[in-house]
């Protein structure tokens, strides 16, 4: 079974699905949750195991991520250790769940601000319109020029690393599609007949906006939220492994990564481990963004 | 027309924006601006506060600074960018070579993506639905989510240091190529294929290729006829837009295989803190990303009149 559902075979089961509304809500939450296509439903529940573990790593962490065991150097798997230590004999699964923290609220937090910040420019454009939404798409076009790793290397040379230029970074370069896709989405919308209908009904705008705008625009703009999660966080790791992102005595997965490079003839696990879990991660958003947009296709 | 006059404003724009960011970098940082462009100038690394006086009214930097911006510009367009820091020479000659690596791994990665993607992309449209079609866009589109500086060393560690069949960093020829190129078109690879896949979809369907079957064309003629042809013109976009991408975004692939590139020497700058080299390549980089992508979509609207609409599609 492949996880991604392929489009073409959705058109053959058609797009009707009725949802009988009847027993318990659990029993109606079970039946809700089987019409997600097979990559949403994979992607969510890796999203969710990713995260509830890396909530819970202060708890669930064997390690204190910074302890040094230098007798204890570069070992492999053991009880002790289930996934080895580092040069500088620090657990490394500790390690990993205390780097997942930095590396995963860094890319949501960055992708947060630049969904709110481009939709809200978006949608503006496509409201006011006019020299505003000229300058504004123009604008888009500069930042959209921009090398995304240049331009952050660039802020670290003017500010120094930390984690707001991480952040500044990626936001000036990242909100962008946000900006073009909301505003595409508004105006499309927009010029629907339920839209008019409301209008010529004497709808007030706040209710066209909340009832018919934003449910409409919703799952588009949250399935490019998602897609675009992975590449930031991606993006994080770079900056990360090269030395300019997050800083020591801080460490997430990019860094681990880097830290670990020149001794993995010794122990691959060090850099296959921080890998993996980037990896895994950026995988389950992106299926779950792929999910809601073939949801979305089905329901037409 | 106007459209295209629009996108050459904006071109101007961003460059004179980016210019001026970057003249302006010795006065953002901390440390006297004064001392750090004289050292870009002169070379000079111990001057005297004397000297520094003097200097500092014979290169004009007691002029207001749109006047210092203005003569910095005129100097950078007539190819005089300054001396770098770290290896004294100066650092036009250093651009040259360092773009012409970059380019060289960017175009080489890309075309390698280009040609397997436009395989595992026709076979999945052609098998749609198949295991064949299952298998390959859920390979390609796991390939999104893996990053350059996992791949690298993995690659690095499996054929350089365990099995020895192929160098682990350096850039001395044809050999020293095939892991960074692996390494950086693996994500090209799978866009490209999704895009190969999904146009070609709709070229299969169109009935054009109906027609050339039931005239009696067989399959592989049919396709390589009148599919590919068509399926091309988005794959051929997005290329460019790559190319553009990856001048700037090779950075990690340069720096784990130490390839004397743009993005290595940048990233060596700004953890030296060698100020024209940062401003040289950042420019460089930035002026060439948007010519590239103006250039492209100038070109994409000349081949194709239906998107040459001034509204809606921007």
């Amino acid at each position: 079974m492949a996880l991604v559902d392929n489009p073409a075979s959705e058109a053959l089961d058609g797009t009707a699905r009725v949802i009988p509304m009847r027993g318990s809500a659990a029993v109606r939450g079970w039946e809700h949750l089987r019409t997600w296509p097979t990559s949403l439903r994979v992607g969510v529940a890796l999203f969710l195991t990713i995260a509830v573990l890396l909530v819970l790593t202060p708890w669930i962490a064997p390690y204190d991520p910074a302890a040094q065991d230098l007798e204890n150097r570069l070992a492999a798997g053991s009880p002790a250790h289930l996934l080895g230590t580092d040069h500088l004999g620090r657990d490394v699964l500790s390690r990993l769940l205390w780097g997942g923290r930095y590396s995963v609220s860094i890319a949501a937090v960055t992708l947060v601000l630049c969904s709110v910040f481009g939709t809200v420019l978006g949608l503006l454009c496509a409201r006011i319109g006019g020299a505003f939404d000229e300058l504004v798409m123009r604008l888009t076009d500069v930042a959209l020029a921009f090398p995304e790793m240049v331009i952050a290397m660039f802020l670290v040379a003017i500010l120094g690393p930390s984690y707001g230029t991480l952040i500044l970074a990626l936001v000036l370069t990242g909100w962008t599609p946000f900006a073009r896709l909301a505003r595409g989405l508004a105006l499309e919308i927009n010029s629907r007949d339920f839209v008019e209908a409301a209008e010529a009904l004497g709808m007030s705008r706040r209710f066209i906006v909340f009832r018919h705008l934003l449910p409409n625009a919703l799952s588009p703009l949250l399935a490019h939220a998602a897609l675009r999660f992975g590449h930031k966080l991606i993006a994080v790791g770079a900056l990360s492994y090269l030395g300019l992102g997050v800083q020591p005595p801080d460490s997430d997965w990019g860094s681990m990564l880097a830290d670990g490079q020149p001794y993995m003839t010794r122990l691959a696990g060090l850099v296959v481990y921080p890998g993996l879990a980037i990896f895994i991660t950026a995988l389950a958003v992106t299926l779950i963004g792929q999910g809601i947009n073939t949801r979305r296709n089905r329901q037409g | 027309m106007l459209y295209l006059l629009r996108r050459v404003v904006v071109l101007l724009t961003t460059l004179l924006l980016v210019s001026f960011l970057v003249f302006m970098l010795p006065y953002l940082t901390p440390g006297d601006p004064a001392r750090k462009i004289l050292r870009a100038r002169t070379g000079d690394l111990d001057l005297d506060p004397e000297t520094v006086e003097r200097l500092r009214i014979e290169y004009g930097l007691d002029l207001p600074i749109m006047q210092q911006y203005w003569n910095w510009l005129k100097d950078a367009l007539g190819g005089d960018i300054g001396i770098s820091y770290t290896s004294g020479r100066p650092v036009a000659g250093m651009l040259g070579s360092a773009l012409a690596n970059t380019a060289t791994l960017a175009i080489s990665a890309l075309l390698f993506a280009l040609v397997v993607a436009l395989i595992l992309g026709t076979i999945a449209a052609v098998k749609r639905g198949k295991p064949a079609d299952s298998v390959i866009t859920t390979i390609t589109q796991g390939f999104v989510a893996i990053p350059e500086y996992w791949m690298g060393p993995l690659l690095v560690l499996v054929f350089a240091l365990n099995m020895g069949v192929l160098p682990s960093a350096g850039w001395k020829g044809p050999l020293w190529m095939i892991l960074p190129c692996l390494t950086l078109a693996l994500r090209p690879m799978s866009y490209f294929t999704q895009v190969t896949r999904a146009s070609m979809v709709d070229v299969l369907e169109s009935p054009h290729i109906t027609a050339a079957r039931s005239r009696g064309l067989s399959f592989g003629e049919t396709m390589l006829k009148h599919g590919v042809r068509n399926a091309l013109l988005p794959v051929v976009t997005l290329f460019s837009v790559w190319l553009a991408g990856l001048l700037g975004g090779s950075v990690v692939v340069e720096v784990i295989f130490a390839i004397p590139g743009m993005g290595r020497m940048l990233y060596q700058a700004i953890t030296n803190g060698d100020v024209p080299i940062i401003q040289a390549s950042v420019v460089c980089v930035v002026g060439l990303t948007v010519i590239i992508t103006t250039a492209t979509d100038a070109l994409y609207r000349l081949i194709n009149p239906t998107v040459r609409t001034s509204h809606g599609t921007r």
